[in-house]
């Protein structure tokens, strides 16, 4: 799906393929929301090349301005640029449902399964390689926008992002406002 | 109380958060201070579920809903959860038509630029929460690498670093002997 004329794009999936991706990573990668997109964005725009950069970023932009998760916005969005409505309802099911009946699972049993060393020890494992997940997201999101004209602009945006989360503790909506605002009036990559 | 009134209550939490946990004084204030619905600890511990489940930390409404009424409740909080991700849907429509637009290139770029940096800075918490010795080091390093360099798959990719971390620990713990 190309919606800027950038890089060609494969066909459209069909309905169960797009199942199949969003109900494996969705509902079983470790680490978050974030890390979750990011296991999609390899997916979907570098794997399988259903996306190509501008949808996804239109996707990911979106999502994260719209309210609740993020990451359900994001398959939302996704599987309505990939199949329309039916695509749409479709990742957000299968993306939500089985996570979700897993968290109502471990919520029936966690007096039983929170004591238990082994499963600890697995989720520790899962746990440190979500932080290799988040890493490589960082890289693969910021990738793209380091061509030679273009880094600088993204450089600035992205450490001013840094620090006022962390050091200014501000909330993510303020900081994306501020980021949207540098990127509308930084004019550098119209020529890009 | 009723289905419909615990999720207009949790949709109340997830239409005015932004991100994971941002719903949560909402939720405390409205389950735990005024309707005595679920306490603290049950609070807390639903945090906790939702840090160590797969998928989204916002998860852990489904626990609250869960701890609230039951399998009930854990059915509303999951309507909760999907129902403002549907919002997307217009605003993809209205962008979407002006997406090659020069300024709104910008913008979406610079959104997505300010998002990698928001989950960079959210990486640091969680590296201190689960780096802790050398293997969690070389896990998380190898994942890197593994996910930029190559085609494996992602999920394949945490199922290897939850079996060496389970091996690593059954061979120090002397219940299996390496050969």
């Amino acid at each position: 799906m190309s919606i800027t004329g950038q890089a060609a794009t494969k066909p459209a999936p069909g309905l169960t393929q797009l199942a199949g991706v969003f109900f494996r990573i969705g509902n079983f990668t470790f680490g978050g929301g974030a890390a979750t997109t990011a296991a999609l964005q390899r997916e979907l725009v570098h794997k399988r090349r259903w996306l190509d950069e501008g949808a996804f970023a239109l996707s990911y932009a979106l999502a994260r301005v719209t309210p609740g998760t993020n990451l359900l916005a994001f398959c939302t969005a996704a599987g309505w640029l990939l199949q329309g409505w039916r695509g749409a309802l479709l990742t957000l099911l299968v993306a939500s449902i089985p996570a979700c009946a897993l968290v109502w699972l471990v919520t029936a049993g966690f007096d039983t399964w929170s004591s238990n060393r082994w499963v600890q020890t697995g989720i520790e494992g899962a746990l440190a390689s979500s932080v290799g997940i988040l890493l490589a997201s960082f890289w693969l999101l910021v990738r793209p926008y380091l061509t030679a004209r273009k880094w600088k602009r993204s450089a600035v945006i992205v450490s001013a992002s840094i620090g006022l989360s962390l050091y200014f503790d501000l909330a993510p909506i303020p900081v994306l406002a501020i980021a949207a605002v540098m990127g509308l009036l930084w004019k550098e990559t119209e020529h890009l | 109380m009723s289905f419909f009134a615990l999720y207009l209550l949790l949709l109340k939490a997830t239409l005015s958060s932004f991100s994971g946990l941002a719903a949560l004084p909402i939720l405390r204030d409205d389950l735990v201070v005024q309707r005595h619905l679920l306490t603290d600890r049950q609070l807390n511990t639903a945090l906790a579920i939702g840090r160590v489940t797969p998928g989204p930390k916002g998860l852990y409404i489904i626990s609250v809903g869960y701890y609230a009424a039951g399998f009930r409740g854990a059915s509303a909080a999951w309507l909760a959860l999907v129902s403002p991700a549907l919002l997307v849907i217009p605003l993809l429509e209205f962008a979407g038509r002006k997406a090659n637009d020069a300024r709104v290139k910008r913008v979406l770029q610079a959104v997505v630029l300010g998002s990698a940096g928001i989950s960079l800075s959210a990486t640091l918490p969680l590296g201190a929460d689960a780096l802790h010795n050398a293997l969690s080091y070389g896990l998380a390093g190898g994942s890197m690498l593994l996910l930029v360099f190559t085609e494996v798959e992602t999920i394949a990719v945490i199922a290897a670093a939850t079996a060496v971390n389970l091996i690593v620990s059954l061979v120090a713990s002397g219940l299996v002997r390496p050969a």
